[in-house]
């Protein structure tokens, strides 16, 4: 089965190079309370935005915290190179859940185009469809919608907005918080299309490792990867049932989930409707919750320690 | 103190680092590394020294940990075995209480029966001390990465490290062992591993249930 997944993730390492996904990201998901920081719009692939997102695409921006939903104002978006910003300033302390969701917008494409997007995005199952069903020489006119969300931590005290439900066409919905997790440990999600669980899904995972996002003089950064080294992680997976998906993240980093919902649609004009959705999202590390300055409060204390009982059993000879 | 506790295996991000395609030689620098801020090896190795005044002695007891935490450090990382951190951590706790509880002779004083076997105990916990430096390796890098000749890298650092820290710790008891205040020294440092031990112990647990 493992090596069945690095198969299908080798294949897709390469293929997916080109697909157009759309992912919310931070520099850092592990934020302080009342500070400013930004959330990145990615439309390309999760390491590289090769275009900006007009803001009249934006049908909804959300974020989610301490129980309310908070729209986004447009005057905080900003764009620099090729991705949206919009600038954030965390409250208290909790899980947060970011959201946006673009209006569909439609493309018309050759058959040979159309099998190749299906091929590189890893819309597998309607390739193998239209494989099935002599249509790999039909020419497509797809209405697409993109739909993504963010969890990060504010703080240290966790909370349960990270299930927030946005209401959007299609969503990922953490079952449990990502930042409870250690590396190791599963995260559950359930991917709801039209509010309905969406069973037999395929979903893939990816990872960025914690080696590319780091800190310099108090500002936090991410290293541009080399092409070769993109979605080095990047395993398939497909939903169950109840639409429910769990996950093993065995390392701490920056992970992300990804899927095309693409069906055959019967309105005018169209041949497919697909709705996109991603969740990024980051495991902290064993000890990263941790104040490492504790650990020299630790070795004081324990001196101290030792010396009151040293002085204590001198005396008592004495 | 006692979140400082949950540090003493900081597994650094930087560590994960060389690991990631790591050589030989990364990985007995990491295993050395890991010894000497592991703060539960060393109050267990203080605790097994502070009666030791041979260097035939420290020899035999530390070549008995030896033996023990390779056994499990490189046999678990061969076959994969997979511990829950938290529980094995528990027990290392478990066993830095253990060696205070021995040294202060309340086998004898609590009890009322003689300590077991101090060589025996000794390469048990080493066994178990391997167990958890085996789970902290197989959670610093992926399993499919390690092969026998970087887990043996790491055991031998580990080796190093284990070496390097008990020079200070030898010769600093033996330099008080000649003054008069040494059995003041003496209880304090081994009332203070009752302590620790405990206290790690139960920090592991509450880190087991909340997880």
């Amino acid at each position: 089965m493992k090596r069945l997944s690095y198969f299908l993730f080798s294949f897709f390492s390469l293929a997916l190079l080109s697909s157009h996904d759309l992912y919310l990201k931070l520099d850092s998901y592990f934020l302080e309370p009342n500070t400013t920081s930004a959330l990145q719009l990615f439309n390309g692939t999760f390491d590289r935005s090769e275009n900006v997102i007009d803001r009249d695409r934006m049908l909804d921006v959300s974020i989610a915290y301490a129980g309310q939903r908070i729209q986004a104002a447009q005057q905080d978006w900003f764009e620099k190179d090729s991705i949206t910003y919009l600038t954030i300033t965390t409250e208290g302390e909790g899980t947060y859940v970011a959201g946006v969701s673009t209006k569909p917008r439609v493309l018309s494409m050759s058959a040979e185009d159309f099998n190749d997007y299906l091929e590189h995005d890893g819309v597998l199952d309607v390739l193998e469809s239209r494989q099935e069903n002599d249509q790999l020489n039909d020419a497509a006119t797809e209405e697409y919608s993109k739909h993504v969300k963010s969890i990060f931590q504010v703080g240290k005290t966790r909370s349960s907005d990270y299930g927030v439900q946005f209401g959007y066409p299609i969503e990922f919905v953490a079952l449990n918080n990502p930042y409870d997790l250690h590396p190791g440990e599963e995260f559950r999600t359930q991917l709801l299309f039209q509010d309905a669980p969406l069973a037999n899904q395929l979903v893939y995972l990816g990872y960025q490792p914690p080696a590319l996002t780091h800190t310099h003089d108090g500002s936090t950064h991410t290293h541009e990867q080399d092409q070769d080294h993109e979605h080095s992680d990047l395993i398939p997976y497909r939903t169950d049932e109840n639409g429910e998906l769990n996950v093993a993240l065995d390392k701490p980093g920056v992970w992300y989930l990804r899927t095309i919902h693409l069906v055959d649609s019967n309105e005018e004009g169209l041949t497919h409707q697909s709705n996109w959705a991603t969740l990024t999202f980051a495991v902290a590390d064993y000890h990263q919750h941790e104040d490492s300055s504790l650990v020299y409060l630790y070795i004081l204390g324990s001196l101290l320690f030792i010396g009151i009982l040293y002085f204590v059993f001198s005396t008592k000879k004495a | 103190m006692i979140a400082g506790f949950t540090l003493i295996h900081d597994v650094t991000l930087a560590d994960r680092r060389i690991l990631e395609g790591g050589n030989f030689f990364d990985y007995i620098w990491v295993g050395a590394k890991h010894m000497l801020t592991g703060y539960d090896h060393l109050l267990f190795l203080l605790g097994v020294v502070f009666f030791l005044t041979s260097i035939k002695d420290i020899v035999r007891f530390i070549t008995a940990f030896t033996i023990g935490h390779s056994i499990t450090l490189i046999g678990a990382t061969s076959i994969q075995f997979g511990v829950n951190e938290f529980i094995i951590d528990a027990i290392i706790g478990l066993s830095v209480f253990y060696k205070g509880f021995e040294n202060l002779d309340l086998f004898k004083k609590w009890l009322g029966i003689a300590a077991p076997n101090l060589l025996y105990m000794v390469f048990l916990f080493g066994l178990i001390h391997g167990l958890g430096l085996s789970a902290r390796l197989q959670g610093m890098t992926q399993v499919s990465e390690l092969s026998f000749l970087k887990t043996i890298g790491f055991n031998l650092g580990v080796e190093l490290g284990q070496i390097l820290a008990l020079i200070p710790m030898v010769w600093l008891i033996n330099f008080w062992r000649k003054r008069s205040n040494f059995g003041a020294l003496f209880k304090a440092v081994n009332t203070y591993l009752l302590v620790a031990g405990i206290v790690l112990l139960v920090i592991q647990l509450k880190h087991f249930f909340e997880h």
